[in-house]
């Protein structure tokens, strides 16, 4: 019975020190790599805040694309309202067109079209059930920018610019990657992070 | 005679067990929920004004209420992306394992997770884990709502940062190279300052509390 018991008690105990050292504790489920610099995106189907369907195909600029994960309740994401409909109004010529993505799963459709409204944002935003865009891209933060070119290969991932108030804003990074692929040239800065709110994905 | 002896043992170790968590419970921070927790800030700020009257009153009062002295003040020191690297990196000759949060009083998440970091903090500083804590407020909040936040849930004893970095790219890698910059966001080192766990939103207090056991038991 003793031998049993002791057999019992170090089972239990190797259960647990095994469960503590579960390999990928470091990037514990939490690390979305997403589409790599240069890789293209996949088109995906998703429904504006009036419940209309869009696919990537059809929201896509002819000289490029930019999405934009975006929340009705990030103070940061929030911040950049202005900045983000001005660069969906300046770049609509130029040909590139701005689409923001909802994935968070606690903003409801009739949540962000009631937000984009009171916000004066005009762009359309879409809504990612499931997270499935932000999976593909591995997005994690809102505000978090991803710029498509022509042909929806990645070539910029990451902040609008290095400041959420607008009047200390020291680099334009996305407007840079931008302006160089519109010119031909070769966008120098392809990632570049800031501190922003999590996505609230699906459990 | 061992087929009723195993049972009873076992009793005991499950009561005594009990006991400890109980004793955690009660001096335990106040409830997970940010709505929660502002609730409790008129109380403590009360209690705090009031220390001296409510220990003279009962012994029955002294027994209910958590005998946990509240400082008065909380200071929150700003760092920039170099200081911080320093902070995480360390140059200690017994070096222990450091938990690091990433927070803002603008982030929700991060207000709901605090007491459970509170109470983590309560439970490990003694048996050999720092923790500090860094604000990505701005510098208006320095002596305003993130000192206040901080004494709201109790997190006096905390060694507070607020980060005041132009270029967030820096204190980002200074931290994690693949860290993207969502908060909350917390970070355990060993004491050798590899970066054993990370977890991005809020945290499981069970998931980091296993990560801090094999941390410390590997020292």
């Amino acid at each position: 019975m003793r031998k049993l018991y002791t057999t019992l008690s170090l089972f239990i105990l190797a259960l647990a020190s095994l469960a503590a050292s579960v390999p990928g504790r470091v990037s514990a489920g939490e690390n979305f790599s997403g589409v790599a610099i240069g890789g293209k995106v996949n088109d995906f189907k998703l429904q504006d805040v009036e419940g209309k369907e869009h696919t990537l195909a059809n929201l896509r600029g002819k000289r490029g694309t930019v999405l934009i994960f975006v929340s009705v309740g990030c103070p940061v994401s929030n911040a950049y309202g202005k900045r983000m409909e001005k660069l969906a109004e300046g770049y609509k010529a130029r040909g590139v067109n701005i689409v923001g993505i909802n994935a968070n799963h606690t903003d409801t459709i009739e949540m962000i079209g009631e937000h984009a409204a009171g916000s004066g944002l005009t762009f359309p935003i879409l809504k990612d059930k499931g997270n499935r865009v932000a999976d593909q891209l591995g997005a994690l933060v809102t505000p978090e920018a991803f710029f498509l070119d022509a042909e929806n290969k990645l070539v910029y991932r990451g902040r609008i610019d290095n400041s959420r108030d607008e009047s200390s804003v020291a680099t334009h990074d996305l407007r840079e990657a931008i302006d160089a692929t519109l010119a031909g040239k070769t966008v120098t800065k392809t990632e570049a992070r800031a501190f922003g709110c999590s996505i609230k994905r699906v459990a | 005679m061992k087929r009723t002896l195993l049972p009873t043992v076992f009793s005991i170790a499950v009561l005594l067990s009990a006991g400890n968590y109980g004793a955690l419970s009660q001096s335990s921070p106040p409830p997970r929920k940010s709505a929660a927790v502002r609730k409790t800030v008129p109380k403590s700020i009360t209690r705090t004004k009031k220390v001296a009257p409510a220990a003279k009153k009962t012994t029955t009062s002294a027994v209910t209420t958590p005998a946990k002295p509240v400082a008065a003040k909380v200071t929150v020191r700003v760092v920039d992306d170099v200081e911080l690297a320093k902070l995480i990196r360390r140059d200690a000759k017994q070096p222990r394992p450091l938990l690091v949060n990433f927070w803002a009083t603008w982030c929700e998440p991060c207000r709901a997770e605090f007491p459970d970091l509170v109470q983590i903090d309560n439970q490990y500083r003694a048996r050999g884990l720092d923790f500090f804590t860094v604000s990505l407020d701005d510098m208006a909040e320095l002596t305003k709502n993130v000192p206040q936040f901080l004494r709201e849930v109790r997190a006096e004893q905390i060694p507070a940062y607020l980060l005041n970095a132009i270029e967030p790219e820096a204190a980002i890698t200074a931290v994690d190279k693949e860290w993207r910059g969502e908060l909350p966001a917390t970070f355990l080192f060993d004491g050798r300052g590899q970066l054993v766990f990370k977890h991005s939103g809020r945290v499981k207090p069970d998931e980091l509390k296993i990560a801090i056991e094999k941390v410390m038991s590997d020292k």
